[in-house]
This record gives C-alpha cells, structure tokens and sequence, in this order.
C-alpha cells in the first residue's frame, strides 16, 4: 500500500474564467496513450500534454474541465453559467460549427456534455492533443483537437476503499450598484419627470441571489491481483448556485474490471459508467439580471394584494424579478455507457486489440412560463435521446534491432449514431397549478409546436500509422487515416487526412553529452491534414422534403411537404492543414523546464451559408465549401522547482500563448458560379429597451480580419445639449458630411473580442505535511464592450428603468452605441488558493493508509481596468455573447471550500 | 511459428477490409425517417397533387417578416402601404425609428441596401422557383393522372405564378423572366416590365378556362385557392394598370394610352378599358355581389361573405399564417383592454383623414369601421385608461413623421381597425381566426366605374352602388372622385401605392413629406433591384435613377 495521496480535487468555476496553463513534460519512462498508439517521450514526436492528478487543479470543481483550466497552454476553457464550459484549443476553426475539440473518455468518443457527468476524482487524466500529427489520427474530426480522458481503474493492490469530498460556501462580493429608492426619487425630480412611487426602498438584486453552496461525496474501493483486478466508485454533486433556482445535482456510477488470461497475453477491460444529472437553469438568464437592477426601486420587493407581483406598465423589456423566478426550466441528463476491450499480445510485438462500446443518452427537457410573466402561459416537454455504437480492431506491432525502433498500427473503426427525439408546446392556460406536469391543462397546441425527429449519422474509418526512432534520437511518424461519413455529399464520401512529424531528440546527441546541465532537450516538427463536419447537419446534403404546412384540401386540413432549402450534394468535410514547431527543454535535473511551440493552420474548403442569386435558386443561401480562415499562434511554457528537499518543494509554472486568427475569405466557385457572403456581418449586439432594430451591432465578422472584432462608430466626446444632459458626438468617419451609422458607413474597426495573449501560472509550495498552491489566470490584448454601462447610464431610462449610481452626475441622456463604453478587457484573475495538510497516519490507525484535510478560497481577486462588473465574460466563443457586457454577467462571488479526504 | 501467426494476421486484417469495404455501399446511406426523400412525395396522385399545388399555398401567409403577401412586417403590403399618402408608421421616441427604416419608406428614400426589398424579392422569387419545380414534377409524373387532371393541376400552379409575376412585376418593373428550375445563375437576365406584363396575361387568359370556377373563400373543397374568379380577378387589375405596366421608361413622362393598348378577349379585340369591363362582367356573373354590411367581410368568420373573393385563410389551431397589422397599430393600453400586447405604431395620415372628412359633418360612415380614433373603449364599452389614470384619446390630428418628444407621442395618430376583434386570438391578437382579404367585389365594381370613365362612358352607377352600400349621398364619377372612393373604400387593404401610381399622384408632396429631388420623372415609382441582389448577378441592370455603389 503505497501513500497514495487522494488528493482533494474539487473547485467552483464561477461566471466566465478563461484558463491557460503551465505546460507539462513527461518524463521518458512514462507511457503516454497518444490518440490510438502508445508512446513515451523518447517516441514521441508531436506536443502531447499530459495532465495528471497530481497536477490537477484543486480547490473545488463541479466539473471536470475545471481540473483541466489552466494547465495546457493553448486550451481555453471559459463558463458562460456555472456549469457548462466552452473549451477552445488553439482556437476557432470554423465558422459553422464543429469547434469544440473531440474528447475521448477510455476510448469511447463522447462530447463536452457528457464529459461533465463524469466525477472529478475518478480522472486519472488528461492527455491534449494538438499537434498536427496527433490530431491527424482523429481524421475529420480532429481538427479543434482532442481531449483524452482516461478515468481510474484497479491496480494490483490489495482491497482498498476511499472516500473524499467537500462542501463549500459562495458569497457574492460584489454586484452592480443601482439608485436606492430615495435616490431614484430625487434624480427623477432633478429631471422633471413623474415616477410611479410606492414609497418603499428596496432592492431587487437582492433579491434574486442567495448564498451559494455545494457539497461532493464519492466514495471509491477496489482491489485485485497481478491478473485480475476492479475498481469501483460513486459519486454524488449537490450545488446550489449563488442565483435563485439555479441548481445542479449530478450522480454517479462506475466499475472497471480488468482480467488477464491466457498467461497474461490476454487482456479484457470492461467498464460501466451511469450517470444522472438534475438540474433547473435560469430560462431568461439575461432578462432576469436586466429586470433586478433596473426594477423601480420604490416598489415593494413582496406580493401585492392580488398575491402576485407588481409589474411597470410601460416597462416592456422586464419584469419584477421574483415574477421572472417563477419560470420552470428543469432537464434531467441520463447517460449510460458499457464498453469492453480486449487485448491479445501475440507475441514478437504483435497484438491485436477489439474495442466495442456503447452509450445511451437521455436529455428531458421540461420548462413551464407561468401567466404571470408569459401572455396565456406555455408549457414545453421535450426528450431527446441517442444512442451511439462504436467498435474498431487495431493492430499493432512493435520491433527494436540494434539501433532502431519501429512500431506500427493499423485501425478499422465503424461508428453508428442514432439521434430520435420530440418535442411538444402548449399554451392558453387559465390556471399555473399544473406546471408542466399536466399538459391536458393548456388549451391550444398549435401545430408547428410539436414534432419529432431521427436522424442516424453512420462512419467508417481507417488508419494506418508508422513510428521509428534510430538510436533514441531520431523519430519520424507518419500517420494515414482515411474517414467517410453519411452526412457528406455522395461525391466526396471519403476524405484523407495524412500527416507527417519527426524530433530530434538533441540530449541524446555525442555533442550534448559533455553539457550536463541540461538533461532533455527535444525539437519536434510536424504537418498534417485533419478535417471538421461539424457544420454539416443529416441531410443537408440531400434533397429530402418536410412537412411545411396545413393547407385545406377537399374541405380538411391536410398536411403538405416541401423543400426546406438549397441542396449541396457536393458538401464535404472543411481541411485544415497545421504546421507546428517545438522545442521542449529541460535543465539540472529538471529544476527548469521549458518549452515552446509554434504552429500556423488554415482552414480551407470552409463551411458556410453563402449568398446564392435568387432566382434562379429557391432560397438565397447555400451551405458550400468555399472560404479560409488562418490560425496561428506561439505557446511558452517554463516550470521552476527552485528548492526540493526532503521537507520542502517549491514549484513555479507558467505558460503563455499567443495567438493569431484571420478570415482570409468567404468567397469562391460553386459549380462554375461565383458564390460569396458579405463582407460584415454582424456577430453579437446590444439588446433591451431601445436597441430595437437600429445600429446596435457590436462585434462583427469582417473578410481580412481577425474573427470577432469590434466595428464601432467613433466617439469624439461628450456634447452638451441645451437643457444640460450630454450625448454621445459621432465622427464622420467616411467624411461624406453625414453622420450615418449603418454599416459600411462611419463605423471603423476598433479592436478585437479574442484575446491576443492568455496566461496562466500555478506556484505550489510544499512544507512536511503542508502544501499550499495558488492558481492564476490572465488574458490580455482584447477588448471588452461595456454594454451595461451604456444601458444603465442613460438618463433618457427614467422613469421606466432604473439607472446606475453614477449616471446622475454624469447626465448622458443618449443610448447610442459608439466606442465610447469600449473598454479595455486585460486582467489577472487569481483563481484560487488551496492550503492541504496531509496528516501523518502512522499514529492514528494501522488501516488508514492516507488522510488529508484542505481549505481553499475561489475567485480570490482580479486585477483589471474594466470598469464593468468582472472582465471574464465570453471572450472565446463565436456567439452572439461575444465581447459584448449586456447585462447578463453573474455577479461575482467566493467560494470557501473545506475538503476531507481518506483512503483505507 | 512468426510467420504463420503473421500470415493469419494479415488474413484476418484482409479480411476484415473486405467484410467492411463490401457493406459499406449502402452502410454510409443515411436512413431519413424523419424527411423523406422527393420521389416518395410525388408517389401517389393524391400526394402529388399535396406536395406540387397544394403545398404553395403555405406561402401565401406568413409568420416571419417579408414572408405572406399581407400580415407581416416589411414584406409587400408595407411596401405598398407605407410608402404612401394613407399610413405612416411615425418614429415615437425610442421606439420605431429602427435606423430610419420607417421614416425611409414614408419619405421615398429607400435605399438600395433596404432589407426589406432584399427580402421581398427574395421571398416572391422562392415562391416562383417552387411553382416552377411544382410544374416539372407534374411533368414528370404526369402517368399517375388523368389528362384533365394533368391540365386542371398545372394551370393553377400557372396561375399562381402568374399571380406572383404580378406583384414581382409591379413593384420591380424590369425583373427576370425565369420559368425552369434548371436555369444557370449566369442565363438569368432582367425582361423588360412589358415583357413580363404580356407573360402574366397571356399565361392567366390561357390557363382561367381550367380553373375551377368554386368560390375560394367558402370553406368548401378550394377554400383558399386560386379559382377563375381569382384569375378574372387579376387579369382585370393588370388591364386597368395596362398604361402603367406597359410602360418600359417610366421616368420619361410619357406612357402609352390605354385606348391603344389591345388584348384579345374571347376572340375579340378590345382596348385596355374595355377589357376590363369584360372581366369584371365575368366575376359578376359568377355571383359575386356586395355585402350589405361592409364590416361582415372582415368578420371573424368571414367565410361566408358573398363579396370576398381571395382571402389569406386563418385558423388560429391549424394554420401558421399571422396578422400582425393590428398587433402593430393598437396602444399597450388598448391591446391589454382585449388581453393582448401589442406595439403602438401604425396609423393614419394627414391626407387620409381629410379624405374620409374627419371632424366634419359629412365624415365617411367607413372612417369609423375603419379607424380607431378619439376615446377608446374596450369590447364591453368601457374607457380604456393610461397609466396614470386618463383615458385612452387617439388623437389624429396630432400625427406627424417623428412624433419624438412631443406630448402626444404615444397616442398620436387613428389607428387600423377594419378586422373585427377575435377575442380568442392568440399570440398576442397575431393568430386570429379572420381570413385576410385580397382581394373583393367591391374593387371589381370600381374597378369597372374606373375603366368607363377613362374610356369616355358614364360610370356614376357603380361608383354610387358603392356609396349607397355606404349610406353616403351619390357622387359624380370623376378620376378625381374615383381616387377618393377607393381610399375610402380600399384603406389598410394594400390598394393605395398601385392606385396613386396609376393617377400619378405617388411622387407629389404632402404632409411630412417633400418631393424628392429627381423624383418628378417618377423613378420611386418602382423600387431598385436590392443591392445584394445586384452584387450576386452581374447581368442585371439597376432600375433608373437608382445608383447601386
């Protein structure tokens, strides 16, 4: 039984944190699981990141992606709610979709989503794959790189059973300050206007939030022998967030049978895993903060007479908060999955391996808007389901003579995904008893309100892969995989995606051997193809018909089919080609380590809905292959281990990524046409009372930019008007006299949404028994559009919608959007601080062979210039939340966890 | 013992390609279960005639913005409407100014960039392309009908596209002729407006014999559809706007007469006025006559109306199809008076309450059938009040382009009324159970007073048969008077823009809104080929005194 510290590994992402991490270098002997292929350090030679458990994030986590945040340089994980994550590596690929990266847990392909159904402390770990060469081995669907999640299993160790878990606290420390009641009464006469008064001075940001708190429990046991052995594990997450009704409870379920036979050559692994997730969401996140900071202070924040909830009668763009709480959005997430390998080690370097799997999904949607809040109330349930079969026989087969090594893999991949659900909405309610538990109770169900669908994606892959390493200096790799999928064009059903990579390991060169004092140093380049579907739907490739419509034929209503769009039967899958180089050093031992890696992608044959000439086609846009976007970036890492001794360990890490991103076109031929997509189009804007059609975009995608970037008229100042109140004065910037903020008129490109630099840095300190670690992240070089501000300070606002503190001073009657609320979006954010103590056990109990207690404190700080709530709002994800603040940022809070763990 | 193991290996990993390789023929097909393929659609006859004539008329209404020939936002009714000298939608503070889309429409300044010309192009095209793959696959599976089947079919869908040329033709003049779905991108070019007039005749004389000749507003076996009378309908309409749509320069101030303008007429030929006679004669004989009540056409059930004769159908449970006109026009207060909300926009202009004699002794019986104005009751005859306690006055007089900042922004301007209230409406009033009219009798008898006075007879019988259905006094049938009775008679119905044109009266100033500089050789008579459409199809060429950058 070896001190196999449990550590505690669990942390609360709060609203919207961007995470770059120190880099990880394995050491030789470690046997790192690349896509398909096995390899260690001395054979591989692409930029594998290995994220271990010891090198896990702690503090408290609800989702595995927060042990992930921070540590791979180029990995950005940011939280738009408190659960789900968006990860981005190395960046957007592609304009339609298919950017989150494959993930991979135990073999069995799977996506983010299922991804955060797995507990935290069953990952053993991460293993990111974004070179070239690496993510060639997914084929088409590596090209947003690959996450490879490998969970515990049993050891060959006597019986053991663990336990560990947590509970912590949130508290919000800072929200956004709005008029008190008295001050909303006396900026109202200052201006002269007549406000509704019921006399109370209340709230109503308050009374939407409530201190958060979570709490984890799992308990794992297993055991085995050289030749059989089983770990098993469950697992249950309770968190309540800071916000009413915003509640996540996840459990969990897991066993792994690992048998060997045939004289150990012989190897079947067998794991089932079930999870359950219940969680109730927020439906309307930015309606309801819009309505609790901007609800007229002087109402009272309790029922009225009637038992219901004052509203604003001129107000249209909120409603009481409390009102707003009343809606049900409510989901259960089942998921299932068995999968089982076998291995058979034929001897002389050759084994064949099996893998089958299978995984069945349930997502239950149910949502209920009561008459309160939603004109003659509506009522949605919805279930979708999915079911997924994979299977693929490898073989490989390894040889070493004299000074070479050579290992070969060839793969045979079939993939099955059946997608079925349905879906129905009902509305006219006279009564909100019934929720959405009865839906006999509402009275209309319009037609277009309930349906069903199928669909059943098939693909078929091949690899082939070769490795040779000459004298554990030289290596070169070559990887062939080929893909086909259903879902393209019958024209271009399979696609290839080669790649090539070599390294040099220079350590293990004649001339280095006199050079002591750097123990491992490696240069590694690679180019390879991989591919991306992500925009492709079934069907589209296809003319197929759907029901459109109810036309009444011969007297009785009858349903009609249609075409719904343009077909593209030439549609295939988008390429992108990747060039990257590194070098990884590391010195006196490892006391430093250092890497760097460079790459520079483009993405060819893009998916995109491109403008078509009506006539002679039907609909005006067509998904094509056409268009290029070009990726491109820098990644440094440096770990320091400035003092180890026996009592004391002192580590710093740190690591850094630039990067660079263009849209080099969204034009080309279709069939001898000439297709293209506009120029500027606008991605994300402002919304509630008065941005109502107008200029309100804020952040754009513009052809020869980076994507994302901020399109803004020019603000030259504050102009005063006669009656004293101030607006917003626009330059004429095409300087044709007119001041026109149409697009293409006096707007200029003013910045950009992604950041250009990220950071991330962890310094460890360990002293006996203590250790405590602190977590950093930054990001830098991007820009932040304050659209809270720019709603919040305008006077004009009064009497209907409350202002913030402030804006009575400043006096801006005016809400148009300029660059003048751009702001700078820089920060240092310093995740969390953890302090453990590992108690010494040999004087409490000869069983317990590890027991530790730790403390951590969440979302300690962030350094920034934004005057805005908090700098980490969607910065990464091509949506229409992109750069812009708009009153819809979780205020921000601390969470304060204690954490116990203990192995027997 | 490597060497055979290696050989079996290689056996089995062959073996295991070719298993693989040889299923995945039809492995890789996907199995649509929820879309079907096209060929199954068109599988029976009775699927066929669904899925190729039926299923265009999903088109006709709409949800989503430009889509429908009336009840939704920026599509051809506001064109039609707005542009004109009988509604304004006035900018009120915040709201409604939408970056001067509004205000552009009122003012004759669209520009070329104007979304919703690239959407109603759009839209009116889509429809067209569908009619034409609808006319192929009738071809093409013309085995599982009978001939007369066959003919019956395939002039309706004729007469549809036809129907759509028309309005394509009438605000864009000078559009593309495309009639195939095979068409390349680079063969579509622009037909002159004359051109497209003489096809939409020419296709509607020689396809209304084999329509049906059912009353499509009836909830009978064509409820909705295009039958005779639609097409007598419009074949009508086209002659009394000969002058106009044969008229390839429109800006230089000359237009052929509608004397020499001839079509042949069951055998005959006859001038443009006569010819209208002639078809308006047909839609008579088909028994079509005025309602005694005006308002019963726009009744909640107003299938049984006797004076309808094309209709957008509605069914709050079944159809899709919106009328959002009145979600627009009403006060939040008013809306909530009937359980809705609503918008608070559109309403009357200036010229219009002079025509109809607002605040005067002689007021037209019609204004208030088809206005809101003064204090507002609810369905129960209660005042409807503000927040602040007053009552809800509209006040009409007070309407002006930009209302911001005034006292009376809010309830400036008489409001839409003419549909009846369907207290069961859903969606916010949107999904009502009224049939959106198009077309109706009344028009037909104007349209033929309108047609004798331009060709030198008397038309005062008809004209008065409309006046006296109004309990007005008789009047003389003047062009002027004519005009005057058509707004009277046709406001909010989507008649104006075609009708000002046709008297030459769209380009002067009124109230709020100056002639343009230019606008005197009546380019804005027709709307520019949208931009992006111009930028995708270099054959096109801009309609006169617009300039695409």
């Amino acid at each position: 039984m070896g001190m196999a510290c449990l550590l505690v590994v669990t942390t609360t992402i709060s609203a919207q944190k961007r995470y770059v991490a120190p880099f990880r270098v394995t050491d030789d002997s470690t046997i790192v699981k690349i896509g398909y292929a096995d390899g260690n350090n001395k054979t591989m030679s692409g930029s594998v990141d290995q994220i271990t458990e010891e090198h896990m994030n702690k503090g408290l986590m609800t989702n595995p992606l927060d042990a992930l945040s921070g540590k791979a340089a180029g990995v950005s994980i940011s939280s738009q709610e408190a659960m789900i994550s968006a990860v981005r590596v190395r960046g957007t690929t592609s304009l339609t979709g298919g950017n989150d990266p494959l993930v991979i847990i135990d073999g069995v392909s799977s996506d983010l989503a299922t991804l955060s159904t797995v507990y935290p402390a069953d990952i053993e770990s991460f293993t990111i794959l974004k070179d070239a060469s690496e993510t060639a081995q997914y084929g088409s669907r590596g090209a947003s790189g690959v996450i490879q999640v490998a969970t515990k299993k049993g050891r060959n160790e006597q019986f053991h059973i663990s336990y560990d878990g947590n509970i912590g606290w949130e508290s919000i420390y800072k929200n956004i300050e709005m008029l008190s009641g008295s001050e909303f009464r006396s900026a109202a006469s200052a201006l002269g206007v007549t406000i509704i008064d019921k006399g109370y001075d209340s709230d109503f940001l308050h009374t939407i939030t409530r201190g958060g708190f979570v709490q984890n429990h799992h308990i794992a046991f297993g055991g085995g022998t050289k030749t059989a052995n089983y770990r098993a594990s469950i697992g249950i997450m309770d968190h309540k967030t800071v916000i009413q009704n915003n509640n996540y409870r996840n459990y969990i379920a897991k066993l792994d049978v690992t048998q060997l036979a045939f004289d150990d050559h012989l190897t079947v692994d067998l794991g089932v895993f079930g999870s359950l997730q219940k969680n109730n969401y927020i439906p309307f996140t930015q309606k309801l903060f819009y309505s609790a900071a901007a609800f007229n202070p002087t109402y009272s924040t309790g029922l009225n007479s009637d038992g219901g909830w004052d509203q604003i009668p001129d107000a249209s763009q909120i409603n009481n908060p409390s009102s707003l709480l009343t809606m049900k959005d409510d989901e259960d997430n089942g998921h299932f999955n068995v999968h089982l390998r076998m291995n058979a080690d034929l001897g002389h370097g050759l084994s064949v391996a099996a893998f089958g799997s299978y995984s069945y999904n349930v997502v239950d949607l149910s949502q209920y808007f009561p008459t309160i809040v939603w004109s003659h109330g509506q009522a949605y349930r919805g279930e979708d389901k999915s079911e997924e079969l994979l299977g693929d026989m490898t073989v490989s087969y390894n040889h070493d003579w004299n000074k070479h090594h050579l290992d070969v893999l060839g793969l045979a991949e079939v993939q099955v995904q059946t997608r079925k659900g349905f879906y129905t909405t009902v509305s006219s309610f006279s009564t909100d008893e019934f929720g959405y538990d009865n839906l006999a109770a509402g009275a209309v169900r319009a037609w277009d309100g309930t349906g069903s669908y199928f669909e059943n994606p098939h693909m078929e892959s091949f690899l082939a892969r070769a490795n040779y390493v000459y004298d554990n200096r030289y290596t070169l790799t070559v990887n062939a995989r080929t893909d086909a999928s259903s879902k393209v064009g019958k024209n271009n059903r399979w696609g290839f995606f080669p790649s090539v990579s070599g390294a040099w390991m220079i350590s293990n060169e004649k001339f280095m051997k006199d050079i002591t004092w750097i123990s491992n140093m490696k240069l590694r380049v690679g180019y390879g193809l991989s591919g991306n579907l992500g925009g492709i739907d079934s069907y589209n490739s296809q003319q197929y018909v759907k029901p459109n419509g109810i036309i009444s034929v011969n007297g009785s209503p009858t349903v009609t089919l249609g075409i719904i769009r343009n077909a593209n039967p030439d549609l295939k899958w988008e390429v992108k080609k990747t060039f990257n180089v590194g070098l990884e050093m590391a010195t006196w031992n490892n006391r430093v380590v250092f890497t760097a890696d460079y790459y520079t992608s483009k993405t060819t044959d893009m998916l995109y809905m491109y403008d078509v000439s009506v006539p002679p086609y039907t609909y005006n846009k067509l998904l094509a292959n056409l268009g290029s976007m070009r990726n491109s970036g820098l990644e440094l890492g440096v770990g320091v281990t400035p003092v180890k001794t026996k009592d004391m360990e002192l580590n710093i890490n740190m690591n850094i990524a630039f990067v660079k991103n263009k849209l080099i076109s969204l034009s080309g031929y279709y069939n001898g046409d000439y297709l293209t997509a506009p120029d500027i189009t606008a991605i994300a804007g402002l919304n509630g009372a008065g941005f109502h059609g107008g200029n309100n975009n804020i952040v754009y995608q513009i052809v020869g930019e980076s994507l994302g970037v901020f399109y803004l008229p020019h603000c030259t100042g504050l102009t005063k008007n006669s009656d004293g109140s101030y607006s917003y004065a626009i330059a004429d910037l095409d300087h044709d006299g007119t001041e026109n903020l149409e697009d293409g008129k006096d707007r200029y490109v003013a910045g950009q949404a992604t950041p250009k630099a990220t950071l991330g840095s962890n310094i460890s300190f360990r002293y006996k028994q203590f250790d405590i670690s602190v977590q950093m992240n930054g990001a830098f070089g991007h820009k932040i559009y304050n659209g809270t501000s720019l709603t919040y300070m305008n006077m004009l606002s009064l009497p209907n919608y409350n202002v913030m503190k402030g804006a009575v001073e400043r006096n801006i009657q005016d809400q148009t959007a300029t660059d003048y609320w751009l702001e700078k979006g820089d920060y240092v954010n310093i995740d969390y601080v953890t302090v453990g103590w590992n108690i010494p056990i040999r004087k409490v109990s000869r069983y317990i062979t590890s027991m530790r207690v730790s403390c951590s404190l969440n979302n300690l700080a962030t350094f920034t210039g934004y005057s805005g709530l908090t700098p980490m709002i969607n910065s990464s994800v091509i949506s229409s939340t992109l750069g812009v603040d708009d009153k819809r940022n979780y205020p921000v809070y601390r969470s304060y966890t204690f954490g116990f763990s203990i192995q027997f | 013992m490597m060497k055979t193991l290696r050989f079996n290996i290689w056996n089995v990993i062959a073996g295991c390609v070719i298993l693989v390789s040889t299923s995945c023929s039809g492995y890789l097909d996907e199995n649509a279960k929820d879309q079907i393929s096209e060929e199954k659609a068109y599988s029976t006859t009775g699927n066929l005639y669904l899925n190729t004539v039926a299923t265009l008329y999903n088109y006709i209404g709409g949800n989503e913005e430009s889509q429908g020939l009336q009840g939704t936002y920026r599509g051809v009714y506001d064109l039609n409407t707005f542009t004109t000298d009988e509604a304004i939608i006035p900018t009120r503070g915040g709201d409604w100014y939408d970056g001067g889309f509004w205000q552009g429409l009122f003012l004759h300044s669209w520009g070329v960039n104007n979304s919703a010309l690239n959407n109603t192009w759009n839209y009116l095209y889509k429809v067209i392309a569908l009619s034409n793959r609808s006319l192929e696959k009738l071809d093409e599976h013309s085995s599982l009908l009978t001939s007369s089947q066959l003919a019956a079919y395939k002039a309706e869908v004729r007469a549809f596209r036809a129907m759509y040329y028309y309005y394509l033709m009438d605000l864009f003049g000078n559009v593309p002729l495309v009639l195939s779905t095979s068409t390349s991108m680079n063969s579509v070019k622009q037909s002159s407006r004359s051109t497209v007039y003489n096809y939409i005749v020419s296709e509607l004389q020689d396809v209304y014999p084999l329509l049906s000749t059912e009353n499509s507003v009836k909830l009978g076996d064509y409820y909705g559809r295009v039958t005779r009378s639609v097409a007598f309908f419009l074949l009508a309409k086209l002659a009394l706007n000969a002058e106009i749509y044969s008229d390839d320069d429109w800006t230089d101030s000359s237009k052929p007469s509608g004397n020499s303008i001839y079509f042949t007429v069951n055998g005959n030929k006859l001038n443009a006025w006569q010819t209208v006679e002639v078809y308006c004669d047909s839609i008579s004989s088909l028994g079509y006559n005025l309602e005694s009540d005006f308002s019963s056409n726009f009744a909640v059930y107003n299938e049984n109306s006797c004076e309808n004769i094309f209709v957008i159908p509605m069914d709050k449970n079944l159809f899709t199809n919106q009328m959002q006109n009145l979600f627009r026009t009403y006060h939040y207060k008013h809306a909530a008076a009937y359980g809705f909300t609503a918008e608070n926009g559109s309403c009357a202009t200036i010229e219009a309450l002079k025509t109809f004699g607002y605040d005067t002794d002689t007021v037209d019986t019609r204004f208030a059938k088809s206005y809101y104005a003064g204090t507002v009751t609810d369905l129960s005859g209660n005042i409807v009040k503000l927040s602040t306690g007053e009552n809800l006055v509209y006040t009409p007089w007070d309407v002006k382009l930009d209302l911001s900042g005034t006292s009376t922004m809010q309830t400036a301007g008489a409001r839409m009324k003419k549909y009846a209230v369907d207290k069961t409406a859903t969606k916010d009033g949107k999904l009502m159970d009224n049939d959106i009219v198009l077309f109706r009798f009344a028009d037909v008898l104007l349209m033929r007073c309108e047609a004798m006075v331009r060709n030198g007879e008397n038309g005062d019988a008809y004209l008065n048969r409309i006046r006296r259905r109004a309990g007005m006094t008789d009047r003389k049938a003047t062009l002027h008077n004519i005009l005057a009775e058509r707004q009277l008679e046709f406001a909010w119905e989507g008649w104006r823009r075609q009708d000002l044109i046709r008297f030459g009266e769209y380009t002067r100033a009124y109230t709020d809104r100056p002639q343009l500089s230019g606008e005197s050789n009546g380019y804005t008579t027709v709307f520019p080929i949208p931009a992006n459409v111009m930028s995708l199809n270099s054959n096109l060429v801009q309609n006169s005194g617009y300039m695409t950058k």
